[in-house]
């Protein structure tokens, strides 16, 4: 192959590629043929919300309760969780993803075109965040025995010091206010009114009952129980009163010898009055229990429902169905806390804190709450739409732009951007004529290559998103994208006066201005990577199509115009330098003055 | 052709223009628009806008009548909005700007106005909150450090060759100091605009002064290079000063040009582009000016007076 074809084959490369991207930026060129038509115009530029109207939406994580192994997967099932929501919701292409900035993850969601905006925000904000915690206990700092048994021994004998006294017949409500560390009746005189048997301790109640004791007598001996000792008096036995609320008159707090309601009711026919003196014992502390997260959350529900307690009951319950993963955690969890409690708990507030009677390894867990019928249908609707495995709060950042401003901005930018660039051609067409003319070509597939890019970007995992700071930066491009043409023709023309041929002169300012345009194209990408790593929209739209922008106009200024160049250059042009703006015929210049 | 004619006419004689001995005129102007500059942002500063600060932005679009600030401020009372500020657009269009950045008083804004002006209608609502305006500030003030670090060392590789008679450094100092001359310019001019006009920055002046950035250095890059290839191949009888003048004439016309095209392309922007960019724009006209005049007359200058101050002293 001769360099004649050779050259031939380019320019005829060059052809090719600018019909192409002609096409694929305005197939409306080829209307008229419906095939070829629906073919080209397949390929859609991507357009920021900022021109199609729309929202961004910064979330920020609460991953304070999450181990941070697993602060990922739990982002990872938060997006999927606001996905499935938004997609409930019904809006084209949501963009949702998560990024990490600092020590914090952000959940980022964009939602395109859509009419409103303060319904898909409500909408996200209602999502539940659903978890499930257990009982922990903590240690505690333990009293040694020895000194927890000389404590209780002076307690013992303070008791018994007071037992003497109150048998020898000192007022006993006087020594009870005076001696009585049971804070609930201390001030009666050490007094309770009528309580139902059963509620009380056992041995209290023996004491009353048992003991042969009679109406106004003290018991001879100190009685031990679990808060203490007692000195026990009994004032009066008589059969239960048929009024239910009775049992509430029972005294609350610390020593307090009441059972829990749940002891023994058969015996509850008799209610009895006493009074009694407590010296209370000291107890080594009760490990704290503390309510923590068990890992299992939203991300695991895979379906509620709404289910009715007991047969003819109008209580509802929510029935919660876990995948996989979550039955698997439930079972754990319910095994390891048998006779303890779990809480589900929905937006932090606990719904429902059942004890666990068995393992459960079914999956299947139950919310009983006080809902009312509709109450629980719309929450088993929001945990179906997407439980939350982390809250998620309102959002940190928001724009929003409005449908018909995004309009009137991508037509005002794109009016710019063709009034610069026909300027550009212009000045280009005055300053450099014939090779201006073929500039401007160069310029116009330049343009065509870069809208082919943004419509073909989106067939590859790297789509662009054209925004507006993106148009700005393709309309800066464009004025820059003639940079390197007008270094090679100013280098030309100085060459042709230099005394150069055309065609040669031509080649000598391709070669010379080759490393003022790298080492000028080189400043602008080092500082649009550096904008690019700023990762805010804004910067990165314009940042990304500047990088594109001056790698594309290198590659269109110096390959495709030399081409053209080449190919329509020859000697008929040497006759004719006003055409390429040199308008007179060489001088030979001395170097230097 | 009148302008092009007579540009043509200086590379064309052999009489240049010696731009060199102007140096002082260009000195004085550049010092004392620098020296303005560095006042007006020690006086006024800068207007940050929310990106910066935290806080709403807020536009709104009335039908028809545009109702007058002090009548939207006397409906927003009861919500005590704080440093509320309302600015006209155009398109009947007012901005609202306040301190408060939560999603709930953004609403109860809109409901006001809806209900008094059943014809507005909300265009843009942006609002951030401290935590992305105070990493915005850092990422901006980091962005801007790599920038200069980075266009440095490639200064300093892209010299790395010439270092006679004056040392490779050198140039990569003159360009630096032409940098912070277009930076602290363009930085000035917004100064005044944010005091008068009150206009606000945000992210899209720090994206444009990264890109000033990178645009001064290439004009720079361009005379320097031609600098440097006729350093290597001068005679001898040309001494130093002349060889830099000779460089700025030669590149002068294409200087010129490039900007040209660049600045024809931004004012395109500026004029038909709409409010968003406008400001973003008008950031990147003032740089790109400033930056040509700079690598045409302080940057080669200072290659100049560091060489005469070399020679006084040896």
């Amino acid at each position: 192959m001769n360099v004649r074809q050779k050259l031939r084959l380019k320019f005829g490369a060059v052809v090719i590629l600018a019909i192409l991207a002609g096409l694929i930026s305005y197939p409306q060129a080829v209307s008229k043929i419906p095939k070829l038509y629906d073919f080209f115009n397949k390929p859609k530029i991507n357009l920021g919300l900022d021109l199609q109207g729309g929202i961004h939406l910064e979330y920020k994580a609460d991953l304070s309760q999450v181990d941070p192994a697993k602060q990922k997967e739990a982002m990872q099932a938060m997006q999927d969780a606001v996905e499935r929501k938004i997609n409930a919701f019904g809006v084209a292409e949501p963009v949702i993803y998560t990024t990490k900035s600092g020590d914090e993850q952000r959940l980022i969601v964009e939602l395109a075109g859509i009419r409103d905006i303060n319904e898909a925000k409500k909408r996200i904000g209602e999502m539940p965040f659903l978890e499930f915690k257990e009982e922990e206990e903590t240690a505690v700092e333990k009293i040694p025995e020895d000194i927890l048994n000389k404590t209780n021994e002076t307690a013992k004998n303070k008791a018994q010091d007071l037992l003497k006294k109150a048998l020898a017949g000192e007022d006993f409500a006087k020594l009870a206010k005076e001696n009585s560390e049971d804070p609930g009746s201390k001030e009666k005189g050490g007094e309770y009114d009528f309580v139902k048997k059963g509620m009380f301790v056992p041995e209290y109640e023996a004491v009353i009952f048992d003991k042969g004791l009679k109406d106004g007598e003290i018991y001879k001996e100190l009685v031990e129980t679990q808060f203490g000792w007692h000195i026990i008096k009994r004032i009066e036995v008589k059969p239960a009163s048929t009024r239910e609320d009775d049992s509430s008159t029972r005294g609350g707090g610390e020593g307090d010898p009441a059972k829990s309601p749940d002891g023994d009711s058969g015996a509850s026919n008799q209610e009895f009055k006493s009074a009694h003196i407590l010296i209370a014992k000291k107890v080594q502390p009760e490990p704290k229990i503390e309510v923590v997260t068990t890992g299992l959350t939203g991300k695991n529900l895979k379906s509620a429902s709404v289910g009715f307690q007991n047969q003819g009951l109008t209580e509802p319950v929510i029935d919660l169905e876990f995948d996989e993963e979550g039955t698997k955690l439930f079972a754990e969890i319910t095994k390891r806390n048998i006779g303890k409690r779990v809480a589900i708990l929905i937006d932090g507030e606990i719904i429902t804190n059942p004890t666990v009677n068995s393992e459960i390894p079914n999956g299947k867990a139950q919310i009983t709450g006080s809902y009312t019928t509709t109450e629980a249908n719309e929450l088993v609707k929001r945990l179906n739409e997407g439980a939350l495995p982390v809250p998620i709060g309102n959002p940190i950042n928001q724009q929003s732009v409005e449908a018909s401003l995004g309009k009137i901005s991508l037509e005002k930018s794109l009016k710019a951007g063709m009034i610069g660039m026909v300027l550009v051609i212009i000045f280009m067409l005055l300053f450099y004529r014939f090779l201006g003319l073929v500039a401007s070509f160069s310029l116009l597939i330049y343009s065509a290559l870069m809208i082919s890019i943004f419509k073909l970007s989106g067939f590859s995992p790297w789509q662009i998103t054209l925004t507006l700071p993106g148009i700005a930066g393709f309309v800066l491009s464009i004025g820059m994208a003639v940079d390197a043409n007008i270094l090679i023709f100013e280098r030309t023309k100085e060459e042709i006066k230099k005394g150069r041929d055309v065609l040669s002169a031509i080649e000598e300012g391709f070669k010379r201005a080759w490393t003022s345009i790298r080492d000028g194209n080189m400043s602008s990408i080092i500082t649009a990577f550096i904008l690019i790593e700023m990762g805010t929209g804004f910067v990165k739209g314009f940042a990304v199509t500047l990088i594109i922008g001056v790698i594309v106009s290198m590659f269109t200024a110096v390959v495709i115009t030399r081409t053209i160049l080449r190919f329509v250059m020859g000697r008929w042009l040497e006759n004719k330098l006003w055409l390429i703006g040199v308008n007179k015929k060489p001088v030979i210049t001395s170097e230097a003055k | 052709m009148g302008l092009p004619q007579s540009l043509r006419s200086f590379a064309m004689t052999k009489h240049m223009i010696n731009i060199i001995s102007k140096t002082k005129y260009a000195y004085v102007f550049s010092g004392v628009l620098t020296v303005m500059c560095i006042a007006s942002l020690f006086v006024w500063g800068l207007k940050l806008g929310i990106d910066f600060t935290g806080g709403t932005l807020m536009e709104v679009q009335f039908e028809n009548n545009l109702p007058s600030n002090s009548e939207i401020e006397e409906n927003l009372k009861n919500l005590n909005l704080k440093s509320l500020s309302l600015q006209a657009t155009g398109n009947n269009t007012i901005l609202l700007r306040y301190v408060p950045e939560d999603d709930k008083t953004n609403q109860e804004v809109l409901k006001i106005l809806k209900e008094k002006y059943p014809q507005s209608k909300d265009l843009r609502t942006d609002y951030a909150n401290s935590t992305i305006s105070e990493e915005l500030k850092s990422k901006s003030l980091w962005s801007i450090f790599w920038a200069v670090a980075g266009i440095m060392a490639y200064i300093a590789w892209a010299f790395r060759k010439v270092s006679r008679p004056v040392p490779s450094w050198k140039y990569g100092m003159g360009a630096i100091i032409a940098l912070v001359h277009d930076i602290l310019i363009t930085a000035g001019v917004f100064s005044v605009l944010g005091h008068f006009y009150g206009i606000e920055i945000g992210i899209p002046f720090v994206a444009a002064l990264l890109t000033i950035l990178g645009f001064s250095v290439h004009d720079t890059i361009v005379v320097y290079d031609r600098t440097r290839e006729n350093l290597l191949r001068s005679s001898s009888k040309e001494t130093f000063p002349e060889v830099v003048n000779r460089s700025l004439n030669e590149t002068l016309v294409r200087s010129i040009n490039t900007s040209m095209t660049v600045i024809i392309t931004l004012l395109a922007i500026y004029i038909f582009g709409g409010e968003s960019i406008k400001y973003f724009s008008l950031a990147l006209l003032v740089g790109v000016t400033f930056g040509t005049y700079s690598s045409i007359f302080i940057a080669s200058a200072l290659l100049v007076t560091s060489y005469k101050l070399q020679i006084k002293k040896s």
